[in-house]
């Protein structure tokens, strides 16, 4: 199937599909394809590309006579109703409820290491073997340095100052990361998913090769996920990304860490707990680029005064390792020398490299990203894609949610648009960032008329610990209908505290709600529904210099 | 608009608009924010000390002085042991010997406490209320008396008079009583005990044995029914028991204390099971009753329910027409949160022009058990006695994150209960660690009626625990109306 691949995209509404899918016996693609559903862009729209009509149930299978590995479920000729190329939180979530729906379903999947490659994977994916889950593992293990110096203030004393054993930290880590591989082995195995080791690449659009062996399948979904991403320098060889970051076998003495990301930023506070002495290098003025401006300064200084040495506006340009085998870091102001390590935290790419994709007519964008609408279907009608691979909003819930919706869309009669507004976030950076819908420019962009509540205060706990330990919050109000449009926080317990006030927010309750609900005492989340004056108001009327912005702060204070 | 209306003759006759009596959280709130309307406003207070009694308080009341926030910081204090033990499978090597500095901990929280009370202090100094030191009592519905420290009696006049004198914590009467101590001495002792008996199964109680087991005491825990926390839901509090047990916490549920008596090697106890025990602490937490006392309410003819609790009406107004009460002393739910609503409500009501009632719908609430626990709205059992359709329950336990490294066999158990006609969600809760920090928002969904489907159409923020309450997918249990759990 066709779509013009920009937003807008699909144009008609579920209603309308779930009234084809009664009316039209055949499958869901056929159906779509059968009527011209499609309105073209007129912002962006380049060609509306047309592929054959192919008449689905009659379709041979590609596989037929070398391979019969799978029993077809269907009355078709196919293998699997669903074949998943890739198990991790996208895949595996749409493999499990398409074949709760009743659909046949395989997925392959690369053989299981930490890090990852062209050849090397694993069931579980980024979060659970890469990102998510090992990253918060090793967030937990370097946030007890900052808790043994908290406990100073509690009465607490220790004869010798704790140490860290680099070894046992990693071995149980990975421990856990087998363990969980073999959870999401298991719940495949138990949804009754044929699973696969090796390497997936389309065919044509409706057969998968994995390592050679041909598989047939009315629908493809790619769920490949991202990769880290490094500039091409002198050196980079010298470099690691956060693949191995999250495996290395020894801690870091000296460490730099290239990136101003949430990636940057949680490693940073990850060495710095394990006590290396950490360097971060970036771009900006600040980290977190995208991020509510004030968060972005508030968790720099958190961050500095936990030990943390950044290197603002420095671009890196070579890497050199000198003859004692410590890595020396040049960039545009300068070099700094004496690093055990140098990371890369530049940016993830899409896997989409020898899938086989650009043959079959899977349309990508500059980025490498799989083009899809907003049902996750690309340019081919038989093929869809969730998760990294789509670099729609790149996070676990939100792979989860379209691998959901993308199972419920084809083989549940139920066509489900995931929906990428207002999902919150977290940085497990230390201390943490929450977050849910606007930040204040974008507020003030789209609504004009806006209200900001702000807090910065010294938690409890950090008045008895004497540490430097503060927590900012901020709401932002629409002026016109009390609507909160976005939360924002950073300070202990941030992403725990906004997963609730995400409900909230999602429901779009106004600031006068959020006010009527009581406190629970003592918290720090208390502060979210007891602010009562607004720091400032930003009017659309009176103009955006600073002056007037700062006017309207001390009128309101 | 207030102010004018003030200055309409009649404020004239009076010293103040408002005198307060009692400087805790509901009458500090309720004078600054009256003050704010314009009112010219009074507040009496007893002179600081952490112990409350007749003649000593402190600006600041029970919940910065001798509750919520000395609590929560000697809860910190103590959940540090649990982090030492799970800091080793994440490869920290700490030495055998962590000295535990009771006295460096007392004497941090005292400066803390001290310094809040200042706080609260210029905060009333700021908002313009006149703070009068000493014991206020009753002279009639427009007259205040206040005995201050020298002995010296001072009578007041005002237009209204707001009762904000809050409660204390009382003791069993049994052989030997006087013998055991309140939590007012428990956050104050000089000795940390070794061993410690807690006769009660409230919150307070539960909190305490947390506490004095994170500093390394053995701890035995007293109370009447079969688990603590009698008014929460069943299936947490036996989740919270399970805890405190996992913790190493000695429970012994279906008995009480009969009898206290002085040895030498400590206080004796005997339970109502014919056990003895030897501690060097014996905590009561068997309830607070509201400080009226000593209040005159005679004088001006003031009704109490049989608790000694101030009667009030919906807008916080006794029986007496220029006679109001706030917070603990009302007895209707003792939480500070509570108390500054109703303070709030009150100064609307009388000084903003703007009638409002304290609303006591889906207050959320927490205790600092170690792991915590902490709920909104109704609890299952509440739901069912409730429910004109079917309550559909959803559970989740599970190992959090950080024990599938640390070993820790504890699990985090959340709860929904739904209201299968609206979808409503109309209870919440949740035991385990940063429980209360992520209740909170919870509330605010819960309180303006969020249904089951606004919860699971929330995207999950992973890895957090709270995210597990926006992807519970599948009904754990059914309940007909009119069943019985």
């Amino acid at each position: 199937m066709a779509t013009s691949l920009g937003a807008p995209r699909l144009s008609f509404s579920p209603k309308t599909l779930q009234a084809l899918r009664r009316t039209l016996p055949l499958s869901f693609s056929k159906s779509l394809h059968s009527k011209p559903l499609l309105r073209p862009s007129i912002s962006h729209s380049p060609i509306l590309l047309r592929l054959p009509r192919r008449r689905l149930s009659s379709r041979p299978s590609a596989s037929a006579g070398n391979n019969s590995a799978a029993a077809s479920s269907g009355g078709d000729n196919y293998d699997f109703d669903l074949f998943t190329i890739g198990a991790g939180s996208g895949g595996v979530r749409a493999s499990r409820f398409a074949a709760n729906f009743g659909a046949s379903v395989a997925v392959c999947e690369l053989p299981f290491a930490t890090i990852s490659s062209d050849s090397t994977g694993g069931v579980g994916g980024t979060c659970v073997l890469r990102g998510c889950v090992p990253k918060k593992l090793m967030v937990y293990a370097s946030k007890f340095s900052h808790e043994f110096e908290e406990s100073h203030g509690f009465g607490w004393s220790y004869e010798t100052d704790p140490k860290h054993d680099w070894g046992t930290l990693i071995a149980n880590k990975n421990a856990e990361l087998q363990r969980l591989t073999g959870i999401y082995k298991n719940i495949l195995k138990n949804a009754g998913v044929t699973l696969i080791e090796g390497r997936g690449k389309i065919i044509d659009p409706h057969t998968v090769s994995v390592d050679g062996k041909l598989y047939s399948a009315r629908h493809i979904l790619i769920a490949v996920g991202g990769r880290p991403n490094m500039p091409n320098i002198p050196g980079i060889e010298h470099a690691i990304d956060s693949d191995a970051a999250l495996d290395l076998s020894v801690r870091p003495d000296k460490i730099a860490i290239v990136g101003g990301g949430y990636i940057a930023v949680e490693f940073a506070g990850i060495f710095n707990g394990l006590m290396s002495e950490v360097h971060v290098f970036i771009r900006q003025k600040k980290v977190l680029r995208g991020f509510d401006e004030e968060i972005r300064d508030f968790v720099g200084e958190q961050m500095s005064l936990r030990g943390i040495e950044f290197h603002t506006e420095e671009s890196p340009q070579a890497i050199t390792k000198s003859e004692d085998g410590s890595l020396s870091l040049k960039t545009n102001k300068g070099t700094v020398s004496g690093f055990s390590h140098i990371m890369f935290a530049t940016g993830r790419r899409p896997n989409t490299k020898n899938l086989g994709l650009e043959d079959v007519g899977v349309k990508l964008t500059n980025n490498g990203a799989i083009m899809v609408d907003e049902y996750s279907r690309t340019s081919v009608e038989s093929i869809w894609a969730v998760g990294d691979v789509t670099d729609r909003i790149n996070l676990t819930p939100v792979a989860l949610m379209e691998g959901g919706a993308f199972a419920k869309t084809v083989f549940a009669n139920e066509p489900t648009k995931p929906d990428h507004r207002e999902v919150p976030s977290a940085v497990f950076s230390q201390p943490p960032i929450g977050q849910v819908g606007l930040t204040e420019e974008q507020a003030i962009e789209e609504y004009g008329d806006v209200d900001v509540y702000t807090a910065n205060f010294r938690p409890l706990k950090a008045t008895v610990s004497g540490l430097p330990d503060r927590i900012y919050m901020k709401l932002l109000v629409c002026a016109n209908s009390g609507k909160v449009l976005g939360v924002h926080m950073c300070g202990d317990d941030s992403p725990e505290i906004i997963q609730g006030v995400a409900i909230a927010v999602k429901a779009g309750l106004t600031k006068a709600q959020f006010d009527s609900t009581v406190g629970i005492h003592p918290t720090a989340a208390e502060e979210l529904v007891t602010m009562r004056t607004p720091t400032r108001k930003i009017r659309r009327n009176s103009s955006s210099d600073e002056e007037k912005v700062k006017d309207a702060v001390k009128s309101t204070t | 608009m207030a102010r004018k209306m003030l200055r309409d003759g009649e404020t004239e006759a009076y010293d103040y608009d408002l005198f307060v009596i009692g400087a805790g959280s509901g009458g500090v709130r309720a004078s600054r924010t009256s003050a704010g309307f314009g009112a010219k406003v009074a507040i009496c207070e007893l002179p600081f000390h952490p112990i409350s009694s007749e003649t000593i308080g402190g600006v600041g009341g029970t919940c910065v002085i001798r509750g919520c926030v000395p609590k929560k910081i000697l809860v910190y204090g103590s959940a540090f042991r649990g982090e030492f033990e799970d800091a080793r499978n994440f490869g920290w090597e700490l030495s055998e010997d962590i000295n535990f500095n009771w006295k460096k901990l007392l004497n941090n929280k005292t400066q803390e406490i001290q310094r809040l009370n200042g706080i609260y202090k210029r905060l009333l100094t700021n908002a313009g209320v006149t703070m009068i030191e000493g014991e206020g009592k009753l002279a009639g519905p427009h007259e205040v008396e206040v005995t201050q420290p020298d002995g010296s009696v001072q009578k007041y006049t005002a237009k209204h008079i707001l009762i904000a004198t809050g409660s204390r914590a009382q003791r069993v009467k049994i052989p030997g009583e006087e013998l055991a101590i309140t939590s007012d001495e428990a956050l104050s002792l000089e000795e940390l005990p070794k061993r410690a008996v807690i006769l009660g199964g409230g919150y307070i109680a539960v909190e305490f044995a947390s506490i004095w087991r994170g500093m390394g005491a053995t701890v035995d825990l007293f109370y009447r029914k079969e688990l603590p926390l009698r008014g929460f839901d069943d299936e947490m509090r036996a989740v919270v028991a399970k805890n405190l047990e996992g913790r190493g916490i000695i429970l012994h549920p279906q008995s009480t204390l009969t009898e206290l008596s002085k040895t030498d090697e400590g206080i004796k106890v005997v339970t109502d099971h014919g056990d003895v025990l030897v501690a060097d602490v014996v905590l009561f937490a068997t309830g607070r009753a509201p400080n009226t006392k000593r209040l005159n309410l005679a004088v001006a003819g003031v009704e109490t329910d049989k608790t000694g609790a101030i009667k009030v009406d919906e807008y916080s107004c006794t029986n007496i027409p220029s006679i109001w009460a706030v917070g603990d002393v009302t007895n209707r739910m003792n939480l500070t949160p509570v108390a500054l609503m109703e303070g709030t409500c009150f100064s609307k009501t009388v000084f903003g022009g703007e009638p409002t009632k304290p609303d006591y719908k889906d207050i959320p609430c927490a205790v600092f058990s170690i792991p915590p626990l902490s709920v909104v709205g109704l609890s299952e059992q509440q739901a069912l006695e409730q429910a004109t359709s079917d309550i559909l329950v959803f559970t989740s336990s599970f190992t959090p994150m950080k024990n599938t490294i640390s070993g820790r066999q504890e699990k985090t158990v959340m709860k929904l209960v739904v209201d299968s006609a609206t979808d409503r969600v109309i209870g919440a809760s949740m035991c385990g660690p940063d429980a209360p920090e992520i209740m909170q928002g919870i509330g605010v969904a819960m309180k303006c009626g969020a249904t089951k489907k606004q919860f699971d159409s929330t995207v999950g923020i992973h890895p957090s625990a709270a995210e597990e309450f926006v992807t519970m997918r599948s009904v754990t249990r059914r309940l007909t109306v009119g069943s019985k759990i």
